[in-house]
C-alpha cells in the first residue's frame, strides 16, 4: 500500500481545510506476528480470549477493521456481568521483538454493572512499530462503566485506535483518553447514546512533540431522550507537532431534552507546532441544548508569571500548568499507580 | 392585528414576486460551451485581454469537480441554464429612461426612494445587466467613481486589469471559474485616497428571467485611508425551475481604509445561490460584513477576509434564515496573515419549518501572525423539529502567539421567556417573533434603518402569524 | 361595597408529576392588600405561576375566577389581558428588546388600543424617576445585564405601565437591599388603589412596611391555613412558621 487517507469526520466540509481525514504518505502495512507482552490484572475473572467480529459506525476505514477482525494478535474479551469492585487492568509493552500489536477488545457491560478497566500501551524501548486497536464496548441498562485508554507509547510507532460504545437506558459510560504516543497517532471515538437517560462522558488528553501527528475524531450521537453527552479536551502541543482535533456531538431525532457539551483547550507550546480543530454540532431535534466552545493560545502568562515569581523556571512553571489543565483527567482514573504513570510521562514528554 | 397568515409563499413574496414577461435581446444556447463564452465576449465588446481572460477561465471550469461537501446540488443541470441573459434595455442615468416594466419592480422594491432619502449613489441590475446606476454629485468631485463593471473595463481599463480576479482566483473553484467565464454586469467603485463616503452606496439585482444565471462582478477599491459602505440587495421572483446565482465580489481595502459591506439577500426559492466574496485587507485597514441570508433554496456563501497587513482587521456579523424547502450553507473564512491582526465573528441561524441552515466557517492564523486574536462566536435557534442546524467551524491555528476562542450554542427558545413575555398579555406567536427579532437585532442594528425594517418585516413573514 | 376581584376555589396543581397545592381557597376583593406568607415549598410560587397558567404547572383541581368570570383554560397572555400581572422572581433577559419597545407592545396588547407615543413616554420617565431608575435603561434590552434590583424595580415599572387589575408580587423584595425595597414600596402605593388588587408572596415584612394590608395569609404544605389582619405577619417574621407545622 502507498498513500492512505482514513478517519473521515461523519460530515465533509471544504477539502482544502484538511480535516476531513488524514493522510499517511508511504503507509507500510506491518507484519502481523505474536505478541506475547501483555499483563492482565483480572482479580474477579472476567477476561478470556475469547474472539468476536466487531462492526463500526465509523472507525478509522475498513483496512484497520477487517485487520483487527481477522488477523488480531491478541483478542479480549471482558464480560462484565456484575459491579466489580476492583478494577481491570490490561497492560501492552511493546519492545523491539513485540513491535507490531493488533488487539480486538469486546467489553460486555450486562444491566446493573459497574467496572473500572483500564487499558495501557507502553513503549519499552525507542524503537518503531505499529498498533491497531480496536475496543468495542456494549454497555447495558442502568450500567456504570468507566474504560480508560492510555497510549503512552513513543514517538516513533504509529498508533491506529478505534472505540466503539452503545450506551443503554440510563446507564453511566466515562471513556479517559489518554493520547501522548504514536509517530502518527490516529484516533477515532464512537458513541451511541440509545438508551433513555443514558450518559456519556468523554475526557481526553493530549499531548505532541517532535514530529507527532495526532489525529482525533471523537463522534457521539444522541438517539434517546434525555441524554447528556460530556465531551472535555485538554491537549498541549511542542516542537513540530500536528493536532487535528474533530468532535462531533449529533442530536438525532428522538434526542428530546438531551444536552450536550464540548469543549477543547489546546494548549501550543511552540511557534512551530500546529492545531486544528473542527467541533461539529449536529442537530435535527429542537428541543435540546447543546453548545461548544474550543480555545487555542499559549501558556497563560501572568499564571506563568507568578508561578516564576516564587523561584520556578520557566520550563518548570510550563510543565506544571499543563499538568494542572490535565489534572482533572488524570484524577478521574481512580488508580493511583496509573495516575503516576501518567503524570512522569507529561514530565518526560515535555522535559 | 392582522389575520394570521398561514401559507407563507402565497403572501409574504407578492413584493418580490412580480414577473415580468421573458423579453430579451439576446439569449445564449443553453449550457456553457467554447462558442457560448465567445459570443458573450462579443455581444460585450470584450477587449482581447477580456476575451482571452473569459476562455482561460471555461478551461479551467472544465478542469474542476463540483465540491464535495455542502448542500447537494444535484437539481443544478449546467446544461439547462442560459448563461446570459440580455435586457432590451442600455444602461440609464435616470430613471425615467428605465423601461416601464422594470422600473415598476424597482419601484415596488422601494430602491428609488431609498436613494432619494438615504443612499450616496445607486446601481440596479436587471438580469444580467446593469439598468441604472448614478451618484452623488459631490463624490464624483471628489473622485470617487461609482459606475457599472462593463462601463468601468472600458473607462478604467487599468486599474481594472490590475485587480480583476486577482483577490479571487479563476482556479478557485469551479464556480469561480464558470463566473470567470461568463461573468457580466455588476458594480466598480474605486474610493481614493484618504475620502470618507459618509452615506452609503448601494447596488441591487434582480433576476427576472426563468432557467438563467446571474454573474455580475463587484470590484470595489477603498484607497488608503478612504472609508465606504457599500449595500448589495438581492431577489428575484419565483419560478418552477432553478435559477443560478455565481457572483464574484472583489474587495480590496488598502492601508488603513475601512469598508463595510453590508448584503440583504432574499432570492426566491428556487435560486441556487453560489456566491464568492473576498476582501485583501492591507495595514490598517478594517473589513466588516453585515449579512442577512433569507432567500434561496441552496445557498453556499463563505465571505472571506485576507488579513494580509499588520494591524488589520475583520468583523462578520450574520444571520441566515432557513425556512421550508431551503438549505443555507453559511459563514466565512478568514486568514490571519500578519501581526497584530484581528478578528470578531458573530453569527446567527434560525431554522424552522424543515429548513436547514448550516454555519460553516474557516479560521486560519499564519505562523507569521504573532498576537492575533480571534473570537468566534455561533447561536442557532431551531423552532420546531423538523428542522435542521448543523455547526462547523474548522480552526487552523500555526503560531503560539494567538488568542483563539469560539464558543456556539444551539437550542430553542426556552418556555420561560414565552411565559414571561405571555405574562404581560402578548401571544404566544407574538412572544415567539419578538425573542427571534430580538436574536437578530445585533444584525439588524447593524444595518440601515429601511433594511432593518425589511429584514425585521422578512423575519415576521418567515413566521407563522404576522405581527400588525 | 366590597367587590370581589379574584376567587380561587379548592385550587388542586401540579408541578410535574408532584403535587404542590391541595386544596386552596383564597378571596381577594377590590381595593384590598393581601399577603401570602409560608415556609420554603410551600407552594407560594406555585400559586402565582398557576394563576397565571405557567405551562410548567397544571391545574388539577378547582377554579380561579376574576371579576367574576372564571378564568380555567385561558392560556398566560388572555389571563393577563383580563388584568392579571405578576412581578417574576427571576425576570428573563430578552436580548434585542428594549424596555420601552416591549413595554409599549406590551401596554398595546392588554388594552387593545393604540398607545400614544408622547403622553406614553413621558408617563415612562415620570414612573421611572420615581422608582429612582436611570432614564438609560429605557433603551436597554429588557432586562439583559440589569442587577438584581434594577430587575425587580423594572417589574414594578411594568406593573405601574401595565396598570392591571390584580398585581401579584412573587417575592419581589427577596435579594434586595432597604434602599431597594422601600422604592419597591412605594410602587406598590403608587398603584394600589380602591379599584384593583394586590398579592404580596413574601419572606419577610420589610416590603409591607408604610403599606396598608388587609389581610395576612399562611400557606403551609398547599393550603392557607389561617388568615389575619396584618399584624399576623411582623407575629410570623419574630416567630417562624414552627407552629403552623405538624
Amino acid at each position: 500500500m502507498e498513500n492512505i487517507v482514513l478517519n473521515e469526520t461523519p460530515v465533509r466540509t471544504s477539502k482544502n481545510y484538511g480535516i476531513n481525514n488524514i493522510e499517511i504518505k508511504d503507509f507500510v502495512e506491518p507484519a502481523i506476528k505474536e505478541f506475547s507482552n501483555v499483563k492482565i490484572t483480572d482479580n474477579e475473572n472476567c477476561v478470556s480470549s475469547e474472539k468476536e467480529n466487531i462492526n463500526l459506525k465509523f472507525g478509522l476505514g475498513e483496512y484497520f477493521l477487517n485487520q483487527s477482525n481477522n488477523q488480531a494478535n491478541v483478542n479480549l474479551k471482558i464480560n462484565v456481568d456484575k459491579k466489580l469492585k476492583e478494577p481491570i487492568i490490561i497492560e501492552f509493552n511493546l519492545d523491539k521483538s513485540n513491535n507490531v500489536l493488533v488487539d480486538n477488545i469486546n467489553i460486555d457491560a450486562k444491566e446493573d454493572t459497574k467496572a473500572n478497566i483500564i487499558v495501557i500501551y507502553k513503549s519499552q524501548d525507542e524503537n518503531d512499530g505499529y498498533h491497531n486497536g480496536i475496543c468495542n464496548a456494549q454497555i447495558g441498562a442502568n450500567a456504570n462503566i468507566h474504560v480508560t485508554i492510555v497510549n503512552l507509547l513513543n514517538t516513533k510507532i504509529n498508533n491506529f485506535y478505534s472505540v466503539n460504545s452503545n450506551i443503554e437506558d440510563e446507564s453511566k459510560t466515562l471513556f479517559s483518553m489518554v493520547e501522548f504516543g504514536g509517530k502518527y497517532n490516529v484516533v477515532n471515538y464512537y458513541a451511541k447514546l440509545a438508551g433513555y437517560k443514558s450518559v456519556n462522558k468523554l475526557h481526553s488528553i493530549y499531548l505532541g512533540k517532535e514530529e507527532q501527528k495526532i489525529d482525533l475524531n471523537y463522534i457521539t450521537e444522541l438517539y434517546g431522550e434525555k441524554t447528556n453527552v460530556d465531551i472535555e479536551v485538554n491537549g498541549a502541543l511542542k516542537d513540530k507537532a500536528r493536532k487535528n482535533f474533530k468532535g462531533t456531538i449529533d442530536f438525532k431525532t428522538g434526542s428530546k431534552k438531551a444536552k450536550g457539551k464540548e469543549n477543547e483547550y489546546c494548549t501550543l507550546l511552540s511557534d512551530t507546532s500546529y492545531s486544528k480543530a473542527l467541533p461539529m454540532l449536529l442537530c435535527i431535534e429542537d428541543d435540546v441544548e447543546g453548545e461548544h466552545s474550543t480555545a487555542t493560545g499559549k501558556v497563560d502568562e501572568k499564571a506563568l508569571f507568578y508561578i516564576m515569581t516564587r523561584g520556578i523556571s520557566e520550563k518548570e512553571a510550563k510543565k506544571m500548568i499543563v499538568k494542572a489543565r490535565f489534572n482533572s483527567v488524570i484524577q478521574g482514573i481512580k488508580e493511583e499507580a496509573v495516575q503516576n504513570l501518567i503524570l512522569e510521562e507529561v514530565d518526560r514528554r515535555l522535559d | 392585528m392582522a389575520e394570521k397568515k398561514t401559507q407563507i409563499e402565497d403572501i409574504s413574496r407578492n413584493i418580490y414576486d412580480i414577473k415580468n414577461k421573458d423579453e430579451y435581446s439576446y439569449k445564449s444556447k443553453k449550457g456553457i460551451t467554447k462558442e457560448i463564452v465567445e459570443e458573450i465576449s462579443k455581444q460585450k465588446n470584450d477587449a482581447p485581454w477580456m476575451r482571452e481572460f473569459r476562455l482561460k477561465a471555461l478551461e479551467t471550469y472544465n478542469k474542476l469537480a463540483l465540491p464535495t461537501w455542502g448542500p447537494n446540488l444535484d437539481e443544478l443541470n449546467m446544461d439547462e441554464i442560459a448563461t446570459y441573459v440580455r435586457p432590451k434595455t442600455d444602461m440609464k442615468s435616470s430613471w425615467e429612461d428605465v423601461p416601464e416594466d422594470i422600473k415598476n419592480t424597482f419601484d415596488a422594491l422601494g430602491i428609488p426612494e431609498a436613494e432619494k432619502e438615504s443612499l450616496a449613489g445607486v446601481g440596479a441590475q436587471y438580469d444580467s445587466e446593469v439598468v441604472y446606476h448614478s451618484i452623488k454629485e459631490d463624490l464624483v468631485k471628489q473622485g470617487v467613481i461609482y459606475t457599472d463593471m462593463e462601463t468601468a473595463v472600458r473607462d478604467y481599463e487599468d486599474i481594472v486589469k490590475e485587480h480583476f480576479m486577482k483577490c479571487v482566483p479563476v482556479s478557485d473553484h469551479k464556480f469561480v471559474a464558470l463566473h470567470g467565464a461568463v461573468w457580466s454586469g455588476g458594480s466598480f467603485v474605486y474610493v481614493p485616497k484618504g475620502v470618507q463616503v459618509d452615506i452609503p452606496l448601494q447596488s441591487y439585482f434582480r433576476l427576472n428571467s426563468p432557467e438563467s444565471g446571474q454573474f455580475e462582478h463587484t470590484l470595489i477599491i477603498v484607497d488608503e485611508g478612504a472609508s465606504l459602505h457599500f449595500i448589495e440587495g438581492c431577489s428575484a421572483p419565483k419560478y418552477n425551475k432553478v435559477n443560478l446565482h455565481v457572483g464574484c465580489v472583489e474587495l480590496f481595502v488598502k492601508k488603513n481604509a475601512h469598508l463595510r459591506y453590508s448584503t440583504i439577500e432574499n432570492w426566491s426559492k428556487n435560486m441556487m445561490n453560489l456566491n464568492t466574496k473576498r476582501a485583501l485587507v492591507e495595514e490598517g485597514g478594517k473589513i466588516e460584513w453585515v449579512t442577512g441570508s433569507f432567500g434561496s433554496k441552496v445557498s453556499m456563501l463563505y465571505p472571506m477576509a485576507v488579513l494580509n497587513g499588520a494591524n488589520s482587521k475583520m468583523e462578520y456579523t450574520g444571520i441566515s434564515f432557513a425556512g421550508h424547502g431551503q438549505n443555507l450553507d453559511t459563514g466565512l473564512k478568514v486568514v490571519h496573515n500578519a501581526p497584530n491582526t484581528s478578528s470578531v465573528i458573530n453569527s446567527k441561524s434560525i431554522s424552522k419549518d424543515g429548513g436547514i441552515a448550516t454555519f460553516r466557517s474557516l479560521e486560519r492564523v499564519m505562523p507569521v501572525a504573532k498576537n492575533s486574536k480571534l473570537s468566534v462566536s455561533c447561536e442557532s435557534l431551531m423552532l420546531d423539529n423538523k428542522s435542521k442546524s448543523d455547526t462547523i467551524p474548522v480552526s487552523d491555528i500555526r503560531t503560539e502567539e494567538v488568542e483563539f476562542s469560539h464558543e456556539a450554542k444551539i437550542g430553542k427558545i426556552s418556555d420561560e421567556e414565552i411565559f414571561y413575555l405571555m405574562s404581560r398579555g402578548i401571544s404566544e406567536e407574538e412572544a415567539k417573533a419578538m425573542i427571534v427579532r430580538g436574536f437578530a437585532y445585533p444584525i439588524s442594528k447593524e444595518l440601515p434603518l429601511e433594511y432593518a425594517v425589511e429584514m425585521n418585516n422578512l423575519i415576521n413573514l418567515e413566521l407563522e402569524g404576522s405581527i400588525g | 361595597m366590597s367587590e370581589t376581584l379574584l376567587e380561587i376555589k379548592n385550587l388542586h396543581a401540579k408541578a410535574g408529576d408532584k403535587e404542590i397545592i391541595k386544596g386552596l381557597y383564597l378571596k381577594i376583593n377590590k381595593g384590598e392588600v393581601h399577603v401570602i406568607m409560608g415556609p420554603n415549598g410551600a407552594g407560594k410560587s406555585t400559586l402565582s405561576n398557576v394563576i397565571l397558567a405557567n405551562p410548567e404547572y397544571t391545574q388539577t383541581e378547582g377554579d380561579i375566577i376574576l371579576d367574576g368570570e372564571n378564568i380555567n383554560g385561558l392560556k398566560t397572555d388572555e389571563r393577563a389581558r383580563k388584568g392579571i400581572f405578576m412581578s417574576f422572581q427571576s425576570p428573563k433577559e430578552i436580548p434585542g428588546v428594549s424596555v420601552t419597545n416591549f413595554l409599549k407592545y406590551a401596554k398595546i396588547a392588554t388594552t387593545g388600543k393604540p398607545v400614544k407615543i408622547f403622553e406614553f413616554k413621558k408617563e415612562l420617565e415620570k414612573n421611572m424617576e420615581e422608582l429612582k431608575m436611570k432614564p438609560e435603561y429605557a433603551n436597554r434590552n429588557l432586562n439583559v445585564g440589569f442587577s438584581g434590583g434594577e430587575k425587580k424595580k423594572n417589574e414594578i415599572l411594568q406593573m405601574l405601565t401595565l396598570n392591571p387589575k390584580l398585581a401579584i408580587l412573587d417575592e419581589t423584595d427577596s435579594g434586595l437591599d432597604v434602599d431597594a425595597i422601600k422604592t419597591v414600596s412605594k410602587g406598590i402605593k403608587m398603584y394600589s388603589n380602591e379599584n384593583n388588587g394586590v398579592l404580596i408572596i413574601t419572606h419577610g415584612t420589610k416590603i409591607l412596611q408604610g403599606l396598608h394590608v388587609d389581610y395576612v395569609h399562611v400557606l403551609v404544605d398547599g393550603k392557607i391555613i389561617k388568615t389575619s389582619t396584618g399584624d399576623l405577619a411582623s407575629e410570623i417574621e419574630a416567630k417562624g412558621y414552627e407552629e403552623y407545622k405538624k
